[in-house]
């Protein structure tokens, strides 16, 4: 059975007299410990359907279950221990006036669990953070080093499953490749989920088994790892998508 | 012919730390053609291009032996001087138009501003201008597009009209920092295009600031690469896939490749002596 089952998911948005349908009808499964990519243009509704995931967006139609249980709205405590979210932008996510300490402890403090410094020392350590970082503010900290706050924060309460809204667009390349390889080797050492939103097809194709390609709030056509690395797309979306990423190819330099 | 010759540019902010050398020593000339200038964050590149304007605020100061756009010496030209090669001679296109167009202000009337303002057109011909640069950059619908505030555009429409923007008054050259980083694939390659048209139709030269080596290496002739404040490789753009330098060669090992291993993508070693200097 897979962990995370979307069936026929809808999101629609009403913006005064008009109806924005920004998901419509998309299914998909993610299998337990499995890497799962949603690639697409802006406005392909990939992070929409991250955000119904956790409640940020509404589900106007279909369902979502994990591990076989439909979400509750709002979500709950339960939810937020089994399914965390790491945003696009560590300057945007993290909260300017807390310090790292105090982004750290308060899903500790909030689901009374003890033990806060050992635990946040080692959620810095676990992101290669040297604890110094601990009482600085996010200002004080390289975009890179955001970004590593922000996944730390993410597994504060161990989760599962790790949704990962383009968590490197803002990121240099050499710290983009810091950050991917940090990313798989939490998803090795813990056992995660990943479910990754990016427009990048070669970052995909490098952290995901399976991708969807989504394009107007539709799902066009999902292709496993090996499908994508050789060209088989069945869709011409999914081709123009891949052409458009040709110089992200293993044969250039 | 060259358009642009600078020499020893620096770029230097006094801090209450001391003294944070942004740009150090940077040398380089543009004839009507594309070139890049990548790098990472911090590397200096955007200050490169916004000392071609003069665009750097105290505490920052430019210095350099040499800056000189079309025989014009803009190290010491007046702010009046200034005033009146911006935008006219040399266009700038900022990286997110989220934060560059006024967001209370309807697209039309920012498109047409400089036109009444500078050139003193009258207001139908100001927007028959406008509507034609949206033409020119693609835009399917520059009527209702004339009529939308900036909040009713997607990253690439802003983007579109930005460039537009730009293009109004024909600049000789073009200075784009990011003009793409905000926008997905598909659409990228669409402003690249738009852009590269205009390059060759128009004959403007274009300074394209960028962190993103292969696409700079794709889209431009000559490309600089950047590393804290200073050049440390210049090549041809055919050739950056063969680039010597251990800065360039790391920056292009980092990256991931379709259809690539599934082991820890290389890191950029720092530990040479290149990175000390």
């Amino acid at each position: 059975m897979a962990l995370i089952e979307i069936d026929n998911l809808s999101v629609h948005f009403e913006v005064g007299e008009r109806v924005v349908r920004a998901v419509q009808g998309v299914s998909l499964n993610v299998a337990a410990r499995e890497s799962y990519g949603l690639v697409g243009e802006s406005g392909s509704g990939k992070s929409t359907i991250l955000r119904a995931i956790c409640g940020l967006a509404p589900i106007s139609g279909g369902a979502i279950r994990i591990g076989g249980q439909p979400l509750k709205t709002p979500r709950g405590r339960g939810f937020a221990r089994q399914v965390q979210m790491v945003f696009q932008d560590p300057y945007a996510s993290l909260h300017p006036r807390h310090t790292i300490d105090r982004v750290l402890s308060e899903p500790l403090a909030i689901h009374g669990i003890g033990d806060t410094d050992r635990r946040v020392v080692q959620a810095l350590r676990d992101v290669a953070l040297d604890p110094a970082f601990r009482f600085r503010y996010p200002h004080q900290l390289s975009g890179g080093q955001r970004q590593r706050v922000a996944i730390a924060r993410a597994l504060m309460l161990e989760p599962e499953i790790l949704l990962l809204d383009e968590p490197t667009s803002a990121l240099d390349a050499s710290v983009q490749a810091e950050t991917l390889n940090l990313l798989n080797r939490l998803r090795a050492e813990r056992g995660l989920t990943f479910v990754m939103v990016s427009h990048d097809l070669a970052v995909i194709d490098h952290m995901c088994d399976r991708v969807l390609v989504m394009q107007h709030g539709r799902a066009v056509e999902e292709l496993a790892r090996a499908d994508l690395a050789a060209a088989r797309m069945q869709t011409d979306y999914a081709r123009t998508l891949f052409e458009a990423s040709a110089d992200r190819m293993l044969d250039q330099g | 012919m060259t358009l642009l010759s600078v020499k020893n540019l620096r770029v230097t902010f006094d801090t209450e730390a001391g003294k944070v050398e942004a740009v150090r020593g940077v040398n380089f000339s543009l004839g009507r053609e594309r070139l890049g200038i990548v790098g990472e964050s911090g590397s200096g590149k955007t200050m490169t291009g916004r000392s071609i304007l003069r665009l750097v605020r105290p505490p920052g100061r430019i210095e350099a032996d040499e800056m000189t756009f079309d025989g014009i010496d803009l190290m010491n030209a007046s702010e009046r001087q200034m005033r009146a090669l911006r935008g006219p001679r040399i266009a700038m296109v900022m990286q997110d138009p989220k934060y560059s167009l006024n967001p209370v202000m309807r697209v039309g009337r920012q498109l047409t501003e400089g036109l009444r303002l500078r050139d003193r057109i009258g207001a139908k011909e100001a927007h028959a201008k406008a509507v034609a640069a949206l033409e020119a950059v693609q835009i399917r619908d520059p009527e209702r597009v004339m009529q939308a505030w900036p909040h009713e555009l997607s990253g690439g429409m802003g983007q579109r009209v930005m460039i537009a923007m730009m293009l109004i008054p024909n600049p000789d050259l073009l200075i784009a920092d990011e003009p793409t980083s905000a926008l997905d694939v598909t659409v990228q390659a669409e402003v690249l295009r738009i852009l590269d048209t205009l390059v060759k139709e128009r004959g403007m030269g274009l300074i394209f600031v960028s962190h993103d080596l292969r696409l700079v290496a794709r889209f431009c002739d000559r490309v600089l690469v950047m590393y804290k404040g200073r050049v440390v490789e210049e090549v041809a753009s055919g050739d950056l896939l063969a680039a010597r330098h251990p800065y360039t060669r790391g920056l292009l090992n980092c990256l991931p490749r379709i259809g690539g291993p599934r082991e820890p993508l290389p890191g950029l070693d720092r530990s040479g002596d290149w990175a000390r200097a």
